[in-house]
C-alpha cells in the first residue's frame, strides 16, 4: 500500500460505515461554519463601509482588482447580505453544487476588502479553509456519504499542514535561535503597546511577568510552541489526533496569555474537529433524523 | 465506502495543494485562507507602532520632545474607545509614506467629527528594540499633533519621515 493510500484511509476512514451520530455531528459542524461565515462577512462588512478610507496593503484578488469599491455605495453590506444568503442555501442543500465555491469567492474578497488597512489576521483562516473544503466537497463529492466524510477529512489535513508549515516559516525566517527568549520579549513589548493604545491601560499578567524576568523560561515558552507546530501534521493520524489537539489548543492558550492573541473560532473549531464527537452522539443517536437525511 | 473513494480524495487534495502552492508563492505566503503562517517568522527585528496621547496640558515647549514608555508624561487616549481598529489605525500611521492634507484629515476623521473637542492629541509612533543582551527599549516619537481644526507635523522630524511633500 502506498503512503498515500494509508494517509488517505487515516484521514477518511473509508472502511467506516456512515453512523446517525456521523450525520448529526457533520451537520452541526457545518451549522458552526455557516454561523461564523455569517458573522465575520457581516463584521467585515460594516467596518469596511464605516471606516476603510484607501487601500494601504492589498492582499490577494485585492493586487489585482480595486477593492475601494468596496467602501461605497454599500457594496461590503450588500457582498455580506449575498454571503448570508448563499450560505444559507447551501447548508439547505438548495441551489448548485458550485453554491459553496461562490460563497469562497465573495468571502475572500470581503476579506481583502476589509484588511487592505495593513493587518493580516489569521484567526479567521481556519473558517475560510472549511469553507474552501465545504466548496470542494460539494463539487467532487455530492454523494451524501462521501461528502460529510472528505470534508472532514480534508480539513484535518490541511489544519495539520498549516501548523507545520508554520513551524517551518519560523526556522526559515529566523533559524534555530527562533526560540530565543529576548524575541518573546519584543513581541510581548508590542502586544503591550497595542493594548495601550486601544484600551488606555494595560497590566502584564503572571505568564508575561514571568517570561520577562527570565530569559530562560521565555526561551522554555517558545519553545514548547514551536515543537508543537512542528508535530501538527500528526493531527492526520486518528488515534493521535484527540492528543495533538489537546497540545494544540495548550498552545493557543499560551499565545493568548503571552502575547494577547485570541483565536475564539479557531480554537473552537479545533475541539469540534480534533476529536471523534460522532462515537459520543452514536450512544444517544440511533437513526438519522428524516429531516437531516435530506439536507446532508 | 471503499478504497477508491479514500484515492480520489487524496488526489483532490494533491490537486489543492498544488493551487494552494501556486497561490501562496507569488503572495508573501498569503492567500486567504490558504497562507503558509508566516506571522512570527522573523524574530528579533525591531518594531513601530502607534498610540495617540492627549496633550492638551502640556507645555508647546515640550510638546515634540521623543520620551521613553516608561517616562511617559501624558494619558493615552484609548483609541478602542471611538470604535477604531487599533492595529489598523496602527498600520495606517506607519505604514502610509505620503502625509498628503488629505491624508492627515483621513487620520483625524477616524476618530470622529467631534471627538477632539478643545483637547490636543498627539499620534505617536512606537519603537522597540532589543539593547545589548538583557533589555527592550520603547521609544515614543510625536508625529502628527491633532486639534478640532488642523493636524500639525513634527518639526524636529525630516520632511522625508512624511513623504517629502510637505
Amino acid at each position: 500500500m502506498k503512503w498515500t493510500e494509508k494517509l488517505g484511509n487515516q484521514l477518511f476512514d473509508p472502511g467506516r460505515d456512515q453512523s446517525p451520530g456521523e450525520v448529526v455531528f457533520f451537520k452541526l459542524f457545518e451549522l458552526f461554519v455557516v454561523f461564523y461565515t455569517i458573522k465575520f462577512a457581516w463584521e467585515w462588512g460594516i467596518y469596511t463601509d464605516l471606516r476603510n478610507i484607501e487601500v494601504v496593503l492589498p492582499l490577494g484578488l485585492a493586487k489585482y482588482i480595486d477593492v475601494s469599491i468596496f467602501f461605497e455605495n454599500q457594496l461590503a453590506i450588500i457582498n455580506a447580505a449575498f454571503i448570508t444568503l448563499l450560505s444559507i442555501m447551501s447548508y439547505l442543500r438548495f441551489g448548485f453544487r458550485w453554491q459553496y465555491m461562490v460563497v469562497m469567492v465573495l468571502f475572500h474578497v470581503q476579506y481583502v476588502a476589509r484588511f487592505s488597512q495593513g493587518e493580516i489576521p489569521h484567526s479567521q483562516n481556519l473558517i475560510g479553509m472549511a469553507v474552501l473544503c465545504f466548496a470542494i466537497g460539494a463539487i467532487f463529492f455530492p454523494d451524501k456519504k462521501k461528502m460529510p466524510r472528505f470534508v472532514m477529512g480534508s480539513i484535518v489535513f490541511f489544519i495539520g499542514l498549516g501548523y507545520t508549515s508554520a513551524f517551518f516559516a519560523k526556522l526559515i525566517g529566523t533559524g534555530l535561535s527562533w526560540n530565543d527568549g529576548r524575541h518573546l520579549w519584543l513581541w510581548i513589548g508590542e502586544k503591550s503597546i497595542d493594548i495601550l493604545s486601544r484600551e488606555g491601560e494595560y497590566a502584564p499578567n503572571f505568564l508575561q511577568l514571568m517570561a520577562l524576568k527570565s530569559t530562560f523560561v521565555a526561551s522554555v515558552i517558545l519553545l514548547i510552541g514551536w515543537l508543537t507546530e512542528l508535530i501538527g501534521f500528526t493531527l492526520w493520524f486518528k488515534k493521535i489526533r484527540p492528543f495533538t489537539t489537546l497540545l494544540l489548543i495548550g498552545m493557543h492558550m499560551g499565545i493568548t496569555m503571552t502575547m494577547n492573541i485570541r483565536f475564539d473560532a479557531f480554537v473552537m473549531q479545533l475541539i469540534l474537529v480534533g476529536f471523534p464527537w460522532y462515537i459520543l452522539l452514536d450512544r444517544y443517536i440511533k437513526s438519522t433524523p428524516d429531516l437531516l437525511k435530506r439536507i446532508v | 465506502m471503499d478504497s477508491s473513494f479514500s484515492k480520489r480524495s487524496m488526489k483532490i487534495i494533491g490537486a489543492t495543494l498544488l493551487v494552494y502552492v501556486l497561490l501562496v508563492a507569488p503572495h508573501e505566503g498569503e492567500f486567504w485562507p490558504l497562507s503558509i503562517y508566516p506571522m512570527f517568522s522573523q524574530a528579533g527585528n525591531p518594531w513601530t507602532r502607534a498610540m495617540v496621547l492627549d496633550v492638551t496640558s502640556k507645555p508647546d515647549a515640550d510638546l515634540w520632545e521623543p520620551q521613553l514608555l516608561q517616562n511617559r508624561s501624558s494619558d493615552v487616549v484609548a483609541v478602542g474607545e471611538y470604535g477604531v481598529d487599533q492595529i489598523d489605525f496602527s498600520n495606517f500611521v506607519v505604514k502610509t509614506r505620503d502625509w498628503t492634507h488629505s491624508r492627515r484629515q483621513a487620520l483625524k476623521e477616524m476618530f470622529g467629527p467631534s471627538s477632539i473637542s478643545g483637547d490636543r492629541w498627539m499620534v505617536s509612533k512606537v519603537r522597540g528594540e532589543l539593547i545589548g543582551r538583557d533589555s527592550v527599549s520603547i521609544e515614543i516619537t510625536p508625529f502628527i499633533l491633532l486639534t478640532a481644526d488642523s493636524t500639525f507635523i513634527n518639526p524636529n522630524l525630516p520632511d522625508t519621515e512624511y513623504g517629502g511633500l510637505n
